[in-house]
């Protein structure tokens, strides 16, 4: 079972980014009466999004993020040992964006650099093999990357994802520390693969490399499957997650949930009798953008921070494979927190 | 767990948020404006909610009616009386 600790790493810094490009659900939707607007925004919760448009990569996003995240923390950007990118919207099917991101941020050649292909849940995952690759020892300072583009993979015609998806990218700067001053961190990750046609592009890959049919290279949900899903996997994973680290739920400050949907999250919260002001919501101004809407969330989500503790984050990630995970991890007070736009050039 | 019928027909009017006077059991999905697809994620929520009923995919496609939700209902234990 995909249940771990870890010991020996902090969190620096995270900053997240979007295109400067809005989208009003309101004013700019066609193809929708206003009445169906507001009823697709009245359970969904998101207003607008930010849109990358056809120019603009999730590595744009990530590259814009890390640019920031190194200059505030004042790392030089030759002491970062390793890049994880990760991306369900690489730039290109090979090489990885890694790579790509690697020479474009300046990173030595002496770092490892590599793609992880999760969604949204992919946070915890990333932020897990970064706190590995870290704790394993030889690496100090690792950078995780999660940056993903849904508004461009999605169908504005199809109305089950329409008005729903934006774009956003993160980094989030992780460093070895020593074990014995920090609080270990824990991590539940899962999958059950027998729902992965629930949230798929089926075309562009190598099952079905070129097909005819341009909306076989868009995304396609089942909404009710991914629903049920959500509330059949999201609350153990929670429980299994605090379970490991000994914790009550009311020990957490924040529960930071990929921003799937308003409808979904305030469900959860409810069955899982976590109150309201403890799930941090994003979808009114940046919609779903997979799972960098939790590194997102938790840059915009506008948590307290007391100046004297760190807080205990519950970072979970559900989703596309089907995948999830959980990771409880602590945000020290120096941490430094930031947000940037990325100015749309077309 | 038991409810009478007249409680599940008020149930599926709040769900679907319309008047309780506008369902009855042989009430056609294509006669309630807000049984669409997010009609259908209300449903399931409150199915979880006040139930604890994870609807399958099976099941949602076999919902046509008012009646073909009493018999999900039923289904899953749930008893309704008369």
């Amino acid at each position: 079972m995909a249940k771990s600790i870890v010991r020996g790493t902090a969190i620096r810094g995270v900053f997240s980014a979007v295109p400067s490009r809005r989208f009003d659900n309101f004013t700019d939707a066609t193809g929708f009466t206003e009445d169906e607007v507001r009823k697709v925004v009245g359970m969904a919760g998101v207003k607008s999004r930010r849109m990358a448009g056809d120019s603009v990569c999730s590595s744009d996003l990530c590259q814009a993020a890390a640019e920031a995240l190194l200059e505030k923390t004042g790392w030089e950007a030759d002491s970062v040992d390793a890049l994880i990118m990760v991306t369900q919207s690489p730039d290109y099917l090979l090489p990885s964006t890694a790579c790509v991101l690697q020479t474009k941020l300046g990173l030595p050649t002496t770092c490892a650099a590599f793609d992880v292909g999760l969604g949204c849940s992919g946070y915890a995952y990333g932020l897990y093999l970064g706190a590995l690759m870290l704790s394993g020892g030889g690496l100090k300072r690792a950078l995780v990357l999660h940056g993903e583009t849904p508004a461009r993979f999605a169908d504005e015609s199809d109305r089950s994802v329409s008005l729903l998806f934006g774009d956003a990218g993160s980094a989030t700067a992780l460093e070895a520390v020593d074990p014995a001053g920090t609080t270990p961190w824990s991590f539940v990750l899962h999958t059950d693969g027998s729902g992965y046609q629930d949230l798929i592009i089926p075309g562009g890959g190598f099952r079905e490399r070129f097909p005819e049919e341009r909306r076989r290279y868009c995304v396609s949900m089942n909404g009710p499957n991914i629903f049920n899903f959500s509330i059949k996997r999201v609350p153990p994973v929670i429980q299994d997650t605090l379970d490991l680290a000994g914790l009550n739920k009311d020990d957490v400050d924040y529960y930071i949930l990929h921003q799937s949907n308003q409808f979904i999250m305030r469900h959860l919260s409810k069955k899982m009798g976590i109150p309201e002001t403890k799930v941090p919501l994003t979808l009114e101004d940046f919609g779903n953008t997979g799972g960098p809407s939790v590194p997102l969330t938790l840059v915009r989500g506008e948590l307290t921070r007391p100046s004297d503790r760190s807080l205990k984050l519950m970072l979970v990630g559900y989703g596309v494979g089907l995948s999830w995970g959980a990771a409880l991890v602590d945000l020290g007070p120096e941490a430094i927190l930031g947000h940037v736009e990325y100015e749309n050039r077309s | 767990m038991a409810k009478s019928s007249s409680e599940i027909l008020a149930w599926v009017a709040e769900v679907f948020e319309t008047p309780a006077e506008k369902i009855r059991p042989e009430t056609r999905r294509d006669e309630i404006d807000a049984w669409d697809s997010l009609g259908i994620l209300a449903l399931m929520a409150k199915m979880d909610e006040d139930f604890h009923i994870l609807l399958t995919d099976e099941e949602i496609q076999r919902l046509n009616s008012v009646r073909d939700i009493c018999d999900v209902l039923r289904e899953h234990d749930v008893k309704i009386d008369p």
